[in-house]
């Protein structure tokens, strides 16, 4: 529990890092907010007045404190474009992008590692080679191509199931698919490397000749000592999926943090970037947390002090 | 083996879960490619802003399908000879979603909100005609003084000078009319007196209408109408063909398929837009008339509209679109020469050719396609091209700033009138963020749109677009592309439906599915 207190405090810095990085990179690139809020036709005193009343013409330091003292107070402010509270907005995107980011995950652990541990039972093997070549089409795949693929055959072809939106379970597998894919490839290359070199090592010779079955040792044995590399994967890409995934988020209109976070881009709804950057690096720091813990329970070598 | 099997399964949980919330079949289904700002009219800048206000809220005025202004909350009203002075009177009857009637307190008190400045909307300007709205604005003025009440339903508004087009300005979705005092949250919970009530928002994923029974001008035949968010063209086109979406805008990468193979489906109509680039006139070679002459000259203009654009637009010999009275179709193109083009641009002193920016944004697939096949053509001409691209936000800067030689760019009409396309976009007043990117500056041009706007008489407000259009058009101010044509389809079942030439003039109120 000392770990995960220390651990979380040093999760500070890191945040403040990013809040400045942020700030600091938004402020200086192009692109003025009030060009969104007033639209394509407007008259100079109004812009004058909105940049004013916005204190966007005040002093960078002045208002880098001004947030800071929001942020700390828990108010990610308001956005400029649509006045709501940037708190509220990502309260009701981010269970959007949970939901999606834990179907894709599920789907890619549970993929992934089955292809590529039963690959590496018998390497060079027809299902091997057979998995294989779905791993690499999956890894080379651009997202994008997928989910209109996927679209097509699934829903315009077959009408098994919606195109796009959100709602029921049906709604969640198309966009779950596209988002898992890369992982479920990437996952399937790195459980079968890592079991390849566990299933040569002298342990698993020894519990073969224990008599042991080959079920209990490819699965007790082999797989639990290749979790390492496998469990890193799996984090990193947990990571990045609850952040949220412009891509997969845009093609099947799923309204989660992706599309928020790129439509206050586009507009330079700068509270909005900001306060959606903070919070992505907060989920993204968190979720490294606990796969660092969960290195520790696969393999219990490995120990933080 | 395992993997696929649970695969199979999840797919037949999922299918079993469709069955069940496949929404909105036998309601009317519209979208928008991105979540709307807010529902609160003062913060309609944008077009799915727009589009949505126009559903829960009224205007004085209003436009139709085919953009020509009607009575609305208004049901009459009077104009001073000298076009300075307007008097508006109510509808009578008429009742907010809530039951509150309207009265003529409650639109002098939204437009006071739009104006105010804590309002922080953006968009005040339709209506600064009204004597002393900008002082106001501005926080110089406790009150509107030319905005007077005449009695519980008539309005009276004097203009700080005449303007023959001012009911249009106020059928533009910022002049809704919202309850006094205005509810809150009413960006995210409107209250109007629209044809449909708000019932919900999911932001990023769908709007929910229900029909108001209540409406003055008909109930809508349909019972719901729900506003999904789909920013992808072609998600929005399987959507469509799975019938789940009951109007669409064609993509462009299926314009030829749809044409050949559901005829039926499509409605065209002439849209009031406009695409050009803009050449800035006060930038190095591109000040000199000859050159943006030439410019004009060395772009096979049909070419590109065939190619790129899905031949969906009509040749631009001006900037006012046909459908707008005071445009020319009749008037000379400067053509397709690039041998003339070439000596136009020796006759200015550039026998070497020219080397200027083109910006453009690669969220505009077609225009960004567009400016390569301008850069392309322009080299034959011994104009030579950089493309910089940037993202729109960054564009617009560098456009309104006048950092940029030449960006391509289509114009929206507001209110559908040719001074929409004369006013924002060439008087020397609009520089910038105003519309005027080309930087066109003509005093004669100035006093001729001044003198437009304060024209009563329609015949002679026509003649005068004209001549300003043929004055601009001479000078070259821009390369002028096309008017877009709108290419919708609409599910077969739909009926009562009808293109907007503008994008507030569709209510749904007669749409339904079934029986056309």
């Amino acid at each position: 529990m000392r770990l995960v207190g220390r651990r979380l405090l040093m999760t500070l810095p890191t945040l403040f890092g990013v809040l400045v990085v942020a700030f600091l990179l938004l402020n200086v690139a192009p692109g003025d907010p009030v060009a969104a809020m007033v639209g394509e036709r407007a008259d100079s005193a109004t812009i004058a007045r909105l940049r004013a009343e916005l204190h966007l013409d005040d002093p960078l330091p002045a208002r880098f404190g001004h947030y800071v003292w929001g942020v700390v107070r828990g108010d990610l402010g308001r956005s400029y474009i649509t006045q709501r509270p940037i708190v509220q907005d990502l309260e009701e995107r981010f269970p959007k992008t949970v939901q999606l980011a834990l179907a894709a995950m599920l789907l890619a652990a549970l993929c992934g590692i089955t292809l590529g541990a039963v690959s590496a039972v018998q390497p060079g093997g027809v299902f091997d080679r057979l998995a294989m070549l779905v791993s690499y089409l999956g890894v080379s795949f651009p997202v994008y191509w997928v989910g209109l693929l996927l679209i097509l055959v699934f829903a315009l072809g077959l009408h098994w199931l919606p195109p796009s939106g959100s709602g029921g379970l049906a709604y969640l597998v198309l966009p779950a698919l596209t988002l898992g894919m890369r992982s479920i490839a990437f996952l399937s290359r790195i459980t079968r490397a890592a079991m390849l070199d566990v299933l040569s090592s002298d342990f698993v010779r020894t519990a073969r000749a224990k008599g042991l079955s080959e079920a209990t040792v490819v699965l007790r044995h082999g797989l639990r000592n290749a979790l390492v590399p496998v469990i890193t994967v799996l984090g990193l890409d947990t990571g990045s999926y609850l952040t949220g995934s412009i891509l997969t988020e845009t093609i099947f209109g799923w309204p989660g943090l992706g599309r928020y976070v790129l439509t206050a881009i586009e507009k330079r709804d700068l509270p909005a970037i900001q306060g959606g950057i903070l919070f992505m690096s907060l989920v993204f720091v968190l979720v490294n947390l606990v796969t660092d813990l969960l290195y520790a329970k696969a393999d219990p070598r490995i120990a933080y002090d | 083996m395992r993997a696929r099997s649970i695969l199979l399964h999840t797919t037949l949980v999922a299918t079993i879960a469709c069955g069940r919330t496949a929404p909105g079949r036998a309601g009317l289904v519209y979208y928008e490619s991105y979540d709307p700002r807010s529902l609160d009219p003062a913060l309609s800048t944008d077009v799915p802003t727009g589009e949505m206000v126009t559903l829960a809220f009224d205007g004085l005025t209003q436009f139709d399908p085919d953009g020509r202004l009607e009575p609305a909350l208004a049901d009459r009203w009077t104009a001073s000879p000298d076009g300075r002075r307007y008097v508006f009177h109510l509808r009578a009857g008429v009742k907010f979603h809530n039951g509150t009637p309207l009265t003529a307190a409650a639109v002098r008190a939204s437009f006071l909100r739009v104006l105010a400045p804590g309002t922080r909307g953006g968009r005040p300007w339709p209506l600064y005609p009204i004597a002393g709205a900008e002082e106001y604005a501005a926080g110089r003025a406790a009150g509107v003084r030319g905005m007077t009440l005449r009695d519980d339903s008539g309005l009276a508004f004097t203009l700080t000078e005449p303007l023959a087009i001012f009911p249009k300005f106020l059928a533009m979705p910022v002049a809704s009319v919202t309850p006094a005092p205005a509810p809150p949250e009413l960006g995210q919970r409107p209250i109007g007196t629209g044809p449909w009530r708000f019932v919900a928002w999911q932001h990023d994923d769908a709007l929910t209408f229900a029909r108001n029974p209540d409406y003055w001008g008909g109930a809508p035949l349909a019972d719901t109408l729900i506003v999904r968010i789909v920013p992808e063209p072609l998600t929005r086109a399987a959507e469509f063909e799975a019938g789940r979406l009951s109007v669409i805008e064609v993509p462009f990468g299926e314009t030829a398929r749809w044409r050949a193979q559901h005829p039926g489906w499509l409605a065209e109509k002439p849209a009031l837009r406009v695409v050009y680039v803009a050449l800035n006139n006060r930038r190095g070679p591109l000040s000199d008339t000859r050159v943006r002459r030439a410019i004009n000259q060395a772009v096979n203009v049909p070419e590109i509209l065939a190619t790129v654009y899905g031949g969906r637009g009509i040749l631009a010999r001006g900037a006012i679109p046909p459908a707008l009275a005071g445009s020319d179709t009749t008037r000379r193109a400067y053509g397709y020469d690039p041998a003339a083009a070439r000596r136009l641009l020796a006759e200015a002193g550039y026998a070497g050719g020219i080397d200027v920016q083109l910006w453009r944004t690669a969220s505009n697939v077609e225009l960004s396609r567009a400016a390569q096949a301008i850069q392309s053509q322009l080299a034959a001409a011994g104009v030579r091209v950089e493309l910089v691209e940037r993202d729109a936000s960054s564009q617009r800067e560098a456009a309104r700033k006048g950092q940029a030689d030449m960006v391509i760019l289509d114009w929206w009409a507001d209110y559908p009138d040719a001074d929409n396309f004369l006013y924002p976009l060439f008087y020397s007043g609009s520089f910038g963020a105003g519309g005027n990117y080309a930087f066109y500056s003509d005093a004669v041009t100035d006093s001729l749109i001044l003198a437009a706007r304060r024209t009563t008489d329609d015949a002679g407000r026509t003649a005068l677009y004209r001549r300003i259009d043929d004055r601009v058009y001479a000078a070259a101010p821009w390369l002028y592309l096309w008017f877009p044509k709108d290419l919708w389809a609409h599910r077969p079942d739909l009926g009562g439906w009808d293109l907007p030439v503008i994008f507030n003039g569709q209510r749904w109120t007669h749409a339904r599915v079934g029986g056309r």
